[in-house]
């Protein structure tokens, strides 16, 4: 039932208070499949767009008043946008209500209203794990196979993982479940206290991304690639957390840039222990190209 | 027994060509490092058997060069 206006002396009927009842409970629809302009009789019922291409719903001056709320539903295929006509209309979220979004519209004064929007499409984050962390034990070898698409031209894999025994943890670039091994180039800078030195490999038959003392103290790899999935060379940065024989004096810093100068258009890892076994847990990312 | 592999995060046992292949990659792996300790070593001998020759302390040798 629309907003009615009773006068004094006025006798208010069942029916009528049914239907103000009803409405409480069981909103008004005034369902609409073309793009409309409110009216003061919108006011505490629920619009219901259905319209199969987008449409607009506009908010004019001087209809409402300050407190009046209005619900609006979207449940057509086309895009409802709530657009500013003579009133203000503003929003933390979108003004355009997707197929089964909704809104409620409050006015703030005659001609001021906010836009609260119910359900709005999510937009994508700016990392999506691609595989989700998975743990290995006593292993002397991990694979990921079918990770790097092109969804993603850029990706980040943690590692976490530790030895028995000292060894290094390197990385092999993978396509269709067979490792890539050569063309690895590499360039480390080490730093443990105040002392730094520098290495390079080059012509290596894969990345060096990791040392550890052994003594199965946790070290870390935070590694992010470069264009895998473009025909063109791959890239890489690492930085390497090593805890050599203590996490006090025994810190090291690596950081490690490299590239495998292929063009294939790689599509997994592996990781390799340089002798014995690594156990911890790894997890890989693609950073979205869009906002 | 043989070598274990997480593959796509299931853990099995490696089969015999991964393994062959792990373990030319890990000889090879470490042939290199010892060469590399090796490089190392060589240069320290080096550079200790010039400061021999100069009658110098790696101190004095580095009080002259600044």
């Amino acid at each position: 039932m629309a907003l009615q206006t009773f006068t004094a002396g006025q006798t208010l009927t069942a029916a009528q208070m049914t239907s103000l009842q009803a409405n409480t409970y069981n909103q008004t629809v005034s369902t609409k499949t073309a793009s409309y302009t409110l009216v003061a009789a919108d006011v505490g019922t629920r619009i219901v767009m259905n319209s199969a291409s987008a449409t607009t719903i506009t908010v004019n001056t001087s209809l409402f008043s300050a407190g009046d709320t209005l619900f609006i539903q979207n449940i057509g295929a086309g895009v409802c946008t709530v657009t500013a006509g003579t009133a203000t209309v503003s929003s933390a979220g979108p003004l355009a209500i997707p197929q089964n979004g909704s809104g409620l519209l409050y006015f703030t004064s005659a001609g001021v209203s906010i836009f609260y929007p119910s359900a709005v499409t999510a937009s994508a984050g700016g990392l999506t794990c691609v595989k989700a962390e998975t743990t290995f034990s006593a292993s002397s070898s991990v694979t990921a196979d079918s990770i790097l698409t092109s969804s993603y031209t850029n990706y980040l894999v943690i590692v976490n993982w530790q030895t028995a025994a000292a060894q290094n943890l390197y990385m092999r670039l993978r396509i269709g479940g067979v490792s890539t091994s050569t063309n690895y180039n590499s360039q480390d800078l080490i730093g443990t206290g105040t002392t730094t030195s520098a290495q390079r490999f080059t012509g290596a038959t894969e990345w060096m991304i990791g040392q550890s003392s052994g003594g199965a103290f946790n070290s870390t790899t935070i590694l992010n690639i470069y264009q895998p999935q473009v025909a063109t060379v791959t890239t890489m940065t690492a930085n390497i957390i090593r805890n050599n024989g203590n996490y006090t004096t025994g810190l090291h810093a690596i950081l490690t840039t490299g590239n495998q100068t292929d063009s294939t258009q790689f599509d997994g890892i592996q990781l390799l222990p340089s002798g014995g076994t690594i156990t911890g847990n790894y997890a890989v990312y693609g950073y979205s190209k869009t906002v | 027994m043989a070598l274990k592999i997480n593959d796509n995060g299931t853990d099995r046992e490696m089969t015999a060509d991964e393994e062959a292949a792990y373990l030319a990659f890990s000889a090879q792996i470490q042939d290199k490092q010892q060469k590399l300790i090796e490089a190392e070593q060589k240069k320290l001998a080096d550079k200790q058997a010039v400061l021999d020759k100069l009658g110098l302390t790696a101190d004095e040798a580095k009080a002259l060069l600044g």
